[in-house]
């Protein structure tokens, strides 16, 4: 690992200045299992690091119908929180099946974000819950839905002095679930070949009012599945429907061969796995419809 | 004897509590004044022409105490396994992406990072030879010039296999393919060298054999054996690859050439690059079978690919083809053992020693007799198993095969075989559900003809307490564990008295390496031997004391025993006594691997007469949709022969079936063109506690009655080998339609899944 | 070996002053601010009981309590570790007695080589602070992130329900005392 100059400003507000004072020099951690692995092997060899501990942004709250995260609450805090249990569930479906509990207590949510990781598990929930982020640099603040945060692998939008603050998501009414499925070649410990969320929100007569598909591993950056989302709304749900919907998001995504799955196989999965995203979503909606 | 007090019971090992503490020392831990950071400077082409190589900058450089190139080595620049065929560093060509071709050593990791970076090599990249197939035509390049690209090529013969192919009612034949498989002991290969007062040199080893690493590194400085010491520190793990020495002989150079110690400890990534890995193999086979089932002859073709040099290659490939049969009957057998040199990486030993592959073959080819013939999978096994008394097709007569079926018949009532029919098999419609079976053996030992000896030290003090110095290295296996309980129950002591020195060649005499199996049967012996010698002399005295004659006297629980009854004189009275009147309480034993001279002739060159027997059956879940297989349950049970120290026992075989499950499903060192694509724990895809299902074990004792301590004939390698094909047999089972290639990933299961019937 | 160790024969890179509490005691620390948690442990303060397997967060080898939750001290920086509490595996014995964990993992033969143990030992510890009577189902939870080679993992399995065991009957016991 190269030398740096090591900074732990007292507040974030020092953090902001400190970042646009270094810019491109610097890199933010917080926890630091993804930006040290890549220091480590001198993929990025930043002069100084920005260190959020003292900064406070790891609160989880509700306000104004709106769920912010900071962006330093780390994996093991979302999957406590009881607020996220109910509302989002499916963020915590993608922190459970995330890499061990060791790593678990020092990712942050800020972190899976900000690497822009093409597989990275957390963007496929929050993008279908339609979350989005705000950016802080000395001269304000800057918000945007997260799908447009990314531009390709590792690459985003963020400006050099650039902090991601928060994650907002939309409060959901109650007639929409979710559904996250990670497909990993173990079942700890891996990183997704294919991870993506479903969700659907219906009316009575199980008409889908409003669908997000989201996905990972299978593009440059995590996508939304839009045109199977198209073909989704205003109908009435059933198998045939569901699977003509899968069909077309394999038809929009473009994923590579790597060592962990080849492109066929991502195709592939990405249609058997949105297939079984949708059924099972519908049928969490079938059950809180009789439960409710 | 009969009832014996510390053997087959459990007991925590020793050095348990520094394991627990983390007082433990692994060659990581060391840390002595004035140490400097040792780092090898790898090729990154699996073939190249080194054009030049200038190391004077980096000697220049502040803090670099060595530098040193193939110039530097003041005697051979040669691995010794068989044959002297890789460099330690490389000289005018690297092979594969492992050839080291600098060492440095500087003041610490930084510094020895600026001055491998400072090392100027010019490469000439040359193309490669990567297909085995292709390596062998009389036309290819050869990999080593001067060398045959075709290392070994030998053929088997015994019976009439054409004959016998001809008048089958039934012929089978295959192709299979297995992997590349990198054993990921959690300890990365390392050592720590020092320069002795009197110019010799010391090497810390994390390694399997500390004598043959002695003679290695007295032969890499052009120094006597006796000016080299090698000690084997706590080792975290080895499964083969630890075997043929890898960075202790650098670590050696390096100290002699710094003149201070040096600690040299690879990386993961240089680890997964480097060291040998399981032989891919091809292997072409068939199988020819009355319409009963009865096997009437095997031919194989078995080809390796060893990577550039010959490492193990021959000994693991001849190992391949002396089990390319099974434990069954099979009186006409041919097997052609081709190992082929290529620039991919370099294979040696790996647990199981080429028998994994064999086992992956003949149990699948087994399961697709049966489905053929309409036989259950374990009639048709039980039909042509091995007993006692029979004589294999290597020529060697079984002496003691009982534990072939009954782990069969044990295995198949465990998992409730008859009733599996009743299980759900289709439990969702992308869900199958399949049990599949396999029953292997495994020779303990090195093989007629091969020096297979151990030696030990014991020693008793005058308070009764013992020293057990032995040069057998404990990578976690538990040789320690059984050399003390072997003691402990001969000298009627507790293990507690025992302290047992970690191996160390100024200690202790040869006891080879800790491989095939073998270290139960050959230290174990000398352990009894030596023990029975200090015994001697204690019942002697006893003798002398008591009045008593010897045969009616024991030594149990610390006490001098007449008659079965504890005598009020202790073990420690007797040991004082001895101790002040000089009777000697020291014994130093070798013990040799038996052969009995009265055995019919022996045809299979190195064949091993000791057998492990086991069998596994599996229950696995496959997800026709994403080609996911869940390995739900898996029985195992083993024969040992008998069992000396349960935890050690039911340990090696849960560890093995870990390995095993990961072979089967996920393990497979990715190469393209000779270039690693996954050298990490990341990519490299290891069962973790999630991936094994709970199982459910069982050791049978069917003692070994020649060669063996106490009928026990050792455990490491069976457990890893029946897992693959008990798996394959499994999704055979559930898909109805058969695996012929390592590992059965999903991306391989799906085009089967789809096949049409 | 840390970079940077012996660098009192070269100019020493800007290092950082570290205080935390390790394993009880208040420890003040000089290191590089490149320098690992794992590192400044294992080299700085000579505690190599805690392992480095692989350096990437993958084997769970370096597993060490941080403000009571378990983390790979291989990806946390040294200076991230100012202020806070570790525990080490040097930290789970108590005035030379073991920790009944350490005692179990002894007895159920849940290792061989044991270079895998501390880290599993402290993911173990973890999950028994806030659970005594874990299933196995949540023990293999918790060490979902630690890989072991040699012995698989039912016998961690087996010593951490045995652990818990004799936790809740010690409790139990000083329950009754305090009643």
């Amino acid at each position: 690992m190269e030398e740096f100059n090591y900074l732990a400003p007292e507040s974030f507000d020092q953090a902001v200045v400190a970042k646009s004072q270094h810019a491109e020099k610097s890199r933010v951690i917080a926890g630091g299992t993804d930006l040290l692995l890549r220091m480590r092997d001198k993929v990025v060899a930043p002069s100084v690091l920005i260190d959020l501990r003292h900064t406070s942004l790891d609160k989880i709250l509700i306000s104004n119908g709106v769920m912010i995260l900071g962006t330093s609450a780390s994996l093991s805090q979302i999957l406590e929180n009881s607020e996220i249990t109910q509302h989002f569930p499916a963020l915590q479906t993608a922190c459970r099946e995330f890499a061990g509990p060791p790593i678990r207590n020092r990712a942050t949510l800020g972190g899976n974000i900000v690497n822009a990781s093409p597989a990275a598990d957390l963007v496929p929930p929050l993008m279908a819950y339609d979350a989005s982020i705000v950016l802080r640099a000395s001269g304000g603040d800057r918000a945007l839905p997260l799908a447009e945060f990314f531009t390709g692998p590792g690459q985003s939008v963020i400006a050099p002095d650039e902090i991601l603050m928060e994650i907002q998501i939309p409060l959901l009414p109650a007639s929409s679930a979710a559904t996250f499925i990670k497909l990993g070649q173990r079942r700890s410990m891996a990183i997704s070949q294919v991870n993506l969320t479903a969700r659907l929100s219906m009316n009575n007569s199980d008409c889908v009012t409003d669908a997000r598909i989201a996905l990972g591993a299978v593009a440059p950056t995590p996508v939304r599945a839009h045109s199977a989302e198209d073909a989704l709304v205003g109908e009435k749900l059933s198998e045939d429907l569901i699977r003509m919907a899968a069909k077309k998001a394999r038809e929009e995504i473009t994923p590579i061969s790597d060592v962990r799955a080849s492109l066929e196989y991502r195709l592939e999965m990405t249609e058997v796995l949105v297939r079984r995203a949708l059924i099972a979503t519908w049928k969490k909606q079938r059950r809180t419809k009789t439960s409710g | 004897m009969s009832d014996l007090a510390i053997v087959g019971k459990w007991t925590a090992a020793p050095g348990a509590r520094e394991i627990v503490t983390g007082q433990a020392r692994y060659c990581p831990d060391i840390q002595l004044p004035g140490m400097a950071c040792g780092k090898l400077l790898y090729s990154p082409y699996a073939r190249a022409r080194i054009v030049k190589l200038n190391v004077s900058a980096a000697r220049k450089l502040p803090g670099v105490f060595a530098v040193i190139t193939h110039e530097d080595i003041p005697g051979e620049n040669s691995y010794l396994y068989a044959e002297p065929d890789q460099p330690l560093l490389a000289v005018d060509e690297v092979r594969f992406q492992g050839d080291a071709v600098a060492a440095v050593a500087a003041i610490d990791a930084r510094a020895a990072d600026a001055a491998l970076a400072a090392i100027r090599v010019e490469y000439e990249e040359l193309p490669g030879i990567f297909n085995p197939l292709e390596a062998m035509q009389p036309t290819a390049d050869q990999v080593l010039k001067g060398h045959d690209n075709v290392m070994m090529s030998q053929v088997y013969r015994t019976g009439d296999v054409d004959a016998a192919i001809e008048s089958a009612d039934i012929v089978i034949e295959n192709t299979y393919r297995t992997q590349w498989a990198e054993h990921a002991y959690l300890e990365v290969e390392g050592g720590v060298g020092l320069v002795d007062h009197d110019g010799g040199i010391t090497v810390y080893s994390s390694c399997q054999a500390p004598h043959r690493d002695r003679m290695q590194i007295a032969r890499a400085l052009g120094m006597s054996e006796s000016m080299v010491r090698v000690i084997t520190p706590y080792i975290g793990g080895a499964f083969g690859a630890k075997d043929e020495a890898h960075v202790q002989i650098h670590a050696g150079l390096l100290a002699h050439a710094a003149q201070r110690p040096v600690h040299l400890i690879r990386e993961r990534r240089e680890s997964i690059l480097t060291h040998v890995k399981r032989h891919p193999m091809i292997i072409d086979y068939t199988t020819a079978a009355t319409k009963e089932g009865q096997l009437l002859a095997v031919k194989a073709r078995v080809i390796a690919d060893g990577g550039p040099y010959s490492n193990s290659t021959h000994e693991v490939v001849n190992k391949c083809g002396e089990f390319i049969g099974g434990p069954y009957n099979v009186e006409n057998l041919e097997v052609e053992k081709i190992a082929v040199r290529t620039n991919n990486p370099i294979c040696g030993a790996f647990r199981g020693f080429g028998a994994p592959q064999a086992a992956f073959v003949y149990e699948s080819q087994m399961d697709d007799l049966a489905h053929k013939l309409n036989i259950d999978p374990l009639q048709i096994r039980l039909l042509n198993g091995v007993e006692t008394g029979t004589k294999m097709y290597t020529g060697v007569v079984v002496r003691e095969a009982s534990g072939m079926k009954e782990s069969l018949n044990k295995a198949a009532k465990l998992i409730d075989w008859e009733k599996r029919d009743e299980i759900e098999r289709n439990p969702k419609p992308h869900l199958r559900r399949g049990f599949g079976m396999a029953t292997i053996l495994k020779g303990a030992g090195l093989g007629r003809g091969l020096n297979d000896h151990a030696g030990v030290v014991l020693e008793m003090h005058r308070d009764g307490s013992v020293v057990l110095k032995s040069a057998a290295a404990d990578m976690g296996q538990g040789i320690i564990t059984v050399m003390a309980q072997l003691a402990a129950e001969r000298l009627g002591i507790d293990i507690a008295s025992i302290r047992v020195a970690r191996a160390d060649t100024e200690k202790a005499p040869d006891a080879g390496a800790s491989c095939a199996s073998r270290q139960v049967m050959v230290s174990g012996n000398a352990v009894l031997e030596a023990a029975d010698s200090i015994r001697d002399t204690l019942l002697g005295l006893a003798v002398r004391k008591t009045k008593i004659s010897k045969d009616r006297l024991d030594l149990r629980a610390g006490h001098l025993v007449v008659d079965g009854k504890p005598h009020e004189m202790t073990v420690k009275d007797l040991a004082l006594r001895a101790g002040v009147w000089g009777y000697p309480l020291h014994a130093e034993s070798i013990s040799h691997f038996e052969y009995p001279t009265d055995v019919p002739e022996v045809t299979y060159r190195y064949s091993t007469e000791v057998f492990q027997f086991c069998t596994h059956i599996a229950q696995v879940l496959v997800d026709c949709e994403t080609g996911q297989v869940t390995v739900e349950k898996l029985v195992a049970v083993h024969d040992v022969g008998k069992m000396i120290n349960p935890g050690g026992v039911y340990g090696q075989i849960e560890g093995g079936i870990a390995q095993g499950i990961g072979y089967a499903l996920t393990e497979e060192l990715i190469v393209q063109n000779g270039l690693t694509k996954n050298p990490s724990l990341e990519n490299y895809i290891i069962p973790m506690a999630f991936d094994i299902p709970e199982l459910e074990m069982e050791v049978i004792e069917f003692p070994e009655p020649v060669g063996a301590p106490l009928g026990a004939k050792g455990i490491a390698e069976a457990p890893i080998i029946p897992p693959a094909p008990a798996i394959r047999n499994a999704i055979y089972d559930a898909l109805g339609k058969p695996l012929y290639q390592l590992p059965m990933t999903p991306e391989r299961i799906l085009p089967v899944v789809n096949l049409d019937d | 070996m840390l970079p940077g160790k012996n660098s009192e024969e070269r100019k020493p890179v800007d290092e950082v002053e570290i205080k935390l509490n390790i394993n009880g005691n208040v420890t003040q620390v000089k290191t590089e601010a490149s320098t690992t948690l794992l590192y400044m442990l294992r080299d700085d303060l000579g505690l190599t009981g805690t392992k480095d397997g692989c350096s990437s967060g993958d084997c769970g080898a370096c597993v060490v309590m941080v403000d009571n939750k378990p983390v790979n001290s291989c990806m946390m920086l040294a200076p991230q570790a100012e202020g806070t509490t570790v525990i080490t595996v040097e930290g789970l014995e108590k005035d030379d007695e073991l920790h009944p964990l350490q005692r179990a993992f002894g007895e159920t033969w849940a290792f061989q080589c044991g270079f895998c143990t501390p880290g599993m030992l402290i993911s173990c510890y973890a999950l028994l602070e806030t659970n005594d009577d874990p299933s196995r189902e949540e023990i293999l939870t918790a060490i979902a992130g630690n890989f072991c080679r040699c012995t698989g993992y039912q016998g961690v399995v087996n010593a951490v329900q045995r652990a818990a065991a004799e936790l809740r009957t010690k409790n139990e016991d000083t329950e009754k005392t305090d009643v």
